[in-house]
């Protein structure tokens, strides 16, 4: 019986990984690609990890798993929470199958850990390693090896030298962790590296410009997890299925875009005065909010405390907010390239607590959420941003046309994974 | 709904919030303003934190839910008070520790506590007792659990045994620290070298031990340290008496230049080597604050009196301790001692220092108010805790005429030389307006009460003969030259009119 070993790469972009290959910087994953099935996937809506992995680990969309977004108001409240994988109203693919043993480590929103045959290590945002990790037995080998959860971005705000130090030694704990559970018994093996979504962040203009004092910084960084993709792919059956896959693209970033300020200025959020502007301050008289990066929601009465519209005028606001972002331009540029509606992007039981609209910025606008911004547009210390459309997925087989659709999803994974193993298992 | 002064105060403030690891500790701010390090992959930056009470909520913004609005946090006379709060009292033998064991007890607390019965070793040592009898602590836990319906969890530990302190904390995860373990005395700390060291390293070194302890095991919990309004001496000058820091519009002039001072540490002038280990206390509590984000008030009380409260009152055995020595004895708990035995009370030097000063059951008022409103995560602030000043001579006068008019006793006041070196005139004016102002504290007109409830107790035949036991601990012999001898009578004095100042306002107690 075939094993399944998943190798995510948190952001990493079909463009990115085809260049670099090609380049002769990642030369075990070129050796992937060229025998094997590489496609361009489509992330989530929105575009983010805590989505976009949540799907993948499901099959589902999010009206199905219930994660939005970053961030979340529990019901009746303007109460900012984060949801985790308490939050999450599907299984994952690894709670669906007790018979078989998976180890788990450093998949997005997993946080905090369940119970699960075999061992999981959560991944961001993971606050305390403790509850990061099943079995409990397993915490004191991660901090044999120093394991962290994610490295401190914070540093890169001071030096991006130091920055690189850390998500480097970040990289090579996870990597000695990996090479302790592989010694495990396992049927799935489901390893995601999420350093690669922090490095190009901050350093994308770094990979697209040669003469970049951290080009070779950002190369060498591939180039390592290259050698581990190599050493893993050199462990693997010839009945084993191997996958490698982001959950969301990677793009230069032009501007940020504050969504809340352009519904501020045109007066769909109103927000009471205070020394800290919060979520809590959505005051009466407010038609619609943004949470990240760019949901929008109305602010409907009975919905939310201070909910100010009534169910007959939803679908005006709604049409004054396309309107209003239709419209928007930033030197003769259109800043949204779609506008999504829920209907047309979600379904399932908790398709009511759906954002209304989720935008999706053009090439390089950077859609955010944050209320505190005195700016529409401005532009900060990240050169890169994410994307939805250039995802990747390489299977380790060719012939696999019929079994993963020509333009996949993230929410296509668990299926194509299931049907690979079920061909492997019926030869 | 009533509001109270900590109805807005948020998770944030909350010792319940579990934000270890999950933000910057490098980072130095004092609010949450500064505290928005913890970045998301879109680069928004967000404080998250989870609940220990609740932790159905998730990871959330904790600046987002009020006390007002947690279930968590009920409604007390004095505030919302988080649900059996777990409150530890380090020196819990004392004076005040005792009776904010029960205060708190009585508020539904879940109250431990530490001694190592140091206070009753060094009144002994001064050859002295307390005049009101107290129990053991065996019988004191007995008589709160029989007549009080407490169970306090109370554990023999000497401050300086950090190991097995630190073993107590991670047993109780107290979610506030009252600090009263300390050697509250400057003629104790006077008589020479041995006890100079002595009060320095029981004070300075417990201190900062429970401070590193506090990192380790329970860096939310908010820490209440017992501090002193003699820390910052009487300054000649006139300058008000800040409450710790300079006030925002505070400037520094010199030469033709200025200089915002607003948010700075004020000048410390500590008045004996005990003073001056609490003003080391200040820079320690204040520095781990810095860079560890506890979270501390610095509680600079006055001089305290009184013997009352209604529990300390329930039963014989619950009483609280009451010194008349030179070294452990406050003024006017002395006065009213040496009223009721016949012995003039003694004004040193002048007699015209001026003290500020807090009743018993308004200091417990004071700290109860400051637990329900713990700091933000790296928070040091400094409350100046009294409710009134006036000069030794006016108190003297206040007590002579109670204890006379009241109890018919005849009562003299003498001047006596003063041992200490201090200015026995000066200018003085505090400032307190922090404890009513922010934390809703409502002074109790309960000077003269007090006074009076002190004399009906102490005038009882068994108390009083405790006193004339010790009338000759009474009368200071520790000079801060480093003499010993027995201070002379400088002059009997005459009564006239006298005047208390409460909150800066000069206001007839008669």
């Amino acid at each position: 019986m075939g094993r399944t070993i998943i190798i995510g790469l948190d952001g990493v972009p079909f463009g990115l990984l085809k260049d670099l290959a090609d380049r002769g910087v990642m030369p075990n994953t070129k050796g992937i690609i060229s025998d094997g099935t590489f496609r361009k996937m489509f992330s989530s809506l929105p575009e983010v990890s805590s989505v976009a992995w949540s799907s993948i680990i499901t099959g589902k969309n999010p009206a199905e798993h219930g994660i939005f977004g970053f961030t979340e108001f529990p019901q009746n409240t303007y109460r900012l929470s984060f949801p985790n994988f308490n939050d999450l109203k599907t299984p994952a693919f690894w709670e669906t199958n007790h018979s078989k043993r998976h180890i788990v480590i450093n998949v997005p929103s997993t946080y905090p850990a369940h119970e699960l045959n075999g061992v999981l290590v959560a991944g961001f945002v993971a606050l305390d390693l403790e509850k990061a990790t099943y079995p409990n037995s397993m915490l004191e080998v991660l901090k044999n090896l120093n394991y962290a959860t994610d490295v401190d971005s914070s540093k890169a705000h001071e030096s991006i030298e130091l920055f690189l130090k850390d998500l480097k030694r970040t990289n090579e704990a996870r990597i000695a962790v990996y090479r302790e559970l592989w010694k495990e018994e396992w049927d799935t093996f489901m390893f995601v590296f999420t350093g690669t979504d922090r490095l190009m962040h901050f350093l994308w203009d770094a990979y697209e410009d040669p003469d970049n004092e951290f080009h070779e910084e950002f190369s060498s960084y591939f180039r390592r997890i290259d050698e581990v993709i190599g050493e893993i792919a050199s462990k693997i059956n010839e009945n084993d299925t191997f996958l490698m896959l982001s959950d969301h693209g990677f793009e230069k970033l032009e501007k940020d875009v504050y969504v809340n300020r352009i519904l501020k200025k045109a007066g769909f959020l109103k927000l009471k005065n205070g020394e800290r502007i919060d979520f809590s301050h959505i005051d009466y008289g407010t038609k619609a909010f943004a949470l990240d990066p760019a949901r929008i929601y109305v602010n409907l009465e009975g919905k939310y405390p201070r909910g100010s519209v009534k169910p007959e005028d939803k679908e005006s606001v709604i049409k004054g907010v396309e309107k209003l972002f239709e419209d928007l331009k930033e030197n003769n540029q259109k800043v949204i390239k779609r506008i999504y509606r829920k209907e047309e992007i979600y379904k399932g039981p908790y398709f009511d607590m759906a954002p209304d609209l989720v935008l999706l910025g053009s090439k390089g606008f950077n859609l955010k959420a944050g209320l505190t911004s005195e700016r529409i547009f401005s532009k900060g210390i990240f050169t890169g941003k994410h994307s939805w459309d250039d995802a990747f997925l390489l299977v380790n087989r060719k012939n696999c046309e019929s079994l993963i659709p020509e333009n996949p999803n993230v929410c296509d994974v668990t299926n194509i994974i299931n049907l690979l193993t079920e061909r492997e298992s019926s030869k | 709904m009533t509001k109270f002064h900590n109805s807005d105060c948020t998770c944030w403030n909350c010792p319940a919030i579990n934000l270890a690891g999950k933000v910057d500790f490098r980072a130095c701010g004092q609010s949450a303003l500064k505290f928005e390090k913890k970045q998301d992959e879109t680069g928004d930056s967000h404080i998250m934190a989870e609940c220990k009470r609740r932790p159905e909520l998730g990871l959330f913004d904790p600046t987002s839910i009020t006390f007002e609005e947690c279930p968590e946090w009920r409604e007390t006379q004095y505030g919302y008070l988080l649900k059996n709060m777990r409150i530890m009292i380090l020196g819990m033998d004392g004076y005040l520790g005792w009776t904010l064991a029960l205060w708190l007890g009585k508020l539904g607390c879940h109250v431990s506590g530490i001694d190592n019965f140091s206070r009753r070793s060094w009144v002994a040592e001064r050859g002295s007792h307390t005049i009101v009898p107290i129990s053991d602590m065996t019988e004191r836990l007995h008589a709160a659990k029989e007549v009080l319906g407490l169970n306090i969890n109370f554990r023999k530990i000497n401050i300086l045994d950090r190991e097995l302190l630190k073993e107590f904390i991670e047993e109780v995860k107290p979610e506030a620290i009252v600090h009263y373990g300390e050697c509250p005395s400057a003629p104790y700390s006077m008589i020479d070298f041995e006890h100079a060291a002595y009060v320095q390293k029981n004070n300075v070194i417990g201190t900062l031990g429970l401070l590193f302890t506090m990192h380790e095991v329970v860096p939310e919990a908010s820490l209440i340290k017992l501090g002193t309004m003699g820390e910052y001496g009487t300054p000649l000058t006139g300058r008000p008496i800040f409450e710790g820091m300079f006030p925002a519009n505070a400037v520094l002039k010199w030469n033709n230049r200025e200089w915002s001072m607003g948010g700075e540490l004020t000048p410390r002038d500590p008045v004996s080597f005990y003073h001056c280990s609490k003003a080391q206390d200040t820079f320690n509590v204040y520095e781990a604050c810095k860079y560890w984000w506890l979270r501390s008030y610095d509680v600079m009380q006055g001089v305290i009196y009184g013997v009352y409260t209604d529990h300390l009152a329930a039963d014989p055995r619950l009483r609280t301790r009451y010194d008349i020595d030179e070294a452990f004895g406050t003024v006017i708990n002395r006065y009213v001692a040496q009223a009721v035995i016949g012995f003039p009370l003694t004004l040193y030097g002048k007699g015209e220092q001026i003290r500020g000063f807090i009743g018993l059951e308004d200091a417990m008022q004071c700290i109860t108010r400051l637990i329900a409103k713990p700091p933000e995560p790296g928070q040091y602030d400094v409350v100046n805790q009294m409710s009134g000043y006036c000069s030794m001579r006016k108190l003297a006068e206040t007590v002579k005429k109670i204890g006379e008019k009241d109890f018919g006793l005849k009562i003299e006041i003498q001047r006596v030389e003063n041992p200490r070196v201090e200015a026995d005139r000066h200018p003085f004016e505090p400032i307190f307006n922090k404890l009513p102002d922010e934390f809703g504290f409502v002074q109790s007109d309960m000077l003269e009460k007090e006074i009076h409830r002190m004399f009906a107790l102490l005038t009882r035949p068994e108390i009083k003969k405790r006193i004339e036991e010790k009338e000759h601990v009474i009368l200071p012999k520790t000079w801060w030259s480093g003499e010993k001898k027995e201070v002379e009578r400088l002059e009997l004095i005459k009564n006239n009119n006298h005047a208390v100042k409460k909150n800066g306002k000069a206001v007839n107690i008669n």
